[in-house]
């Protein structure tokens, strides 16, 4: 795979459901973290309910999933650090901005939604 | 120069959108747009299953994927990782048979997955976005 072209595009992954009722979260996590080991130009954005997989203190062996949230640490590595989050999913959901990893960035609808289209392919989990 | 499209499959054999990415691939084709390659993911990776029967009275979505690959060639890849999360493998009884077993079950199969599907991983999802004109996911 030597011939992928180094970063001419940019890709964005959409998180939009909540961490553990199914595999897209972690999914797409796996996903980032190769795009980020190939060097490529990557984006995480989170809206709706995959707001919910950057909030802290969460206990996912009380139900017995594994908790693959840990992993995201492993994305400052990869120097992927455009880490977008949706103000107005926070505010609807009534969750504090207590996250579990640093870097994030929180954006209001508009902005959140001009960052998005700057990207060339958008990845939506 | 050919335009080109890559695809990500996302969802189970049963899905209309699973519907909706093969009749894609099919206008793509009509409209001379080269398809590189099909990349399956999440449960999407369930159209590999082999043994999958569908009632016959029902869209074949395994038959239509098999055509895509051997009429026009378009690559299918499958992330091996998340297929073996969904009980797909191409390294079933890999181990070395006891003769008791052999004497049981002379003819045993290697693998769930069927043959028209590339065994790969995310890095294929990689070169795919970094190679085709436009990237659809469905």
């Amino acid at each position: 795979m030597s011939d992928v072209t180094q970063a001419t595009k940019t890709v964005a992954i959409v998180n939009t459901q909540a961490p553990f009722s199914s595999a897209a979260g972690k999914e797409a996590l796996d996903a980032a973290l190769i795009f980020g080991s190939f060097e490529q130009a990557i984006s995480l954005f989170f809206i709706g309910d995959g707001v919910f997989q950057m909030i802290g203190d969460q206990n996912a062996s009380s139900i017995a999933v594994k908790d693959y949230l840990k992993t995201f640490s492993a994305l400052e590595f990869y120097d992927i650090e455009n880490i977008y989050l949706c103000k107005e999913s926070l505010n609807e959901r009534n969750l504090p901005a207590n996250f579990h990893i640093d870097n994030i960035q929180v954006l209001a609808q508009n902005e959140f939604s001009q960052r998005l289209h700057s990207h060339h392919v958008i990845y939506r989990f | 120069m050919q335009n080109t499209l890559a695809l990500v499959v996302t969802t189970p054999p049963n899905s209309n959108l699973t519907t909706s990415a093969i009749n894609l691939v099919h206008a793509a084709i009509e409209n001379n747009v080269k398809v590189i390659g099909v990349f399956f993911y999440q449960d999407g990776v369930l159209n590999a299953a082999k043994h999958l029967s569908i009632p016959s009275d029902e869209f074949q979505t395994l038959t239509q994927w098999q055509q895509l690959n051997s009429r026009y060639d378009v690559p299918l890849y499958l992330c091996i990782s998340a297929a073996e999360k969904r009980g797909l493998t191409d390294e079933l009884n890999n181990h070395e048979p006891s003769s008791h077993e052999l004497s049981h079950e002379p003819s045993q199969e290697t693998s769930n997955i069927d043959s028209v599907f590339t065994v790969s991983g995310l890095g294929e999802l990689v070169e795919l976005t970094s190679k085709a004109e436009r990237v659809v996911q469905l």
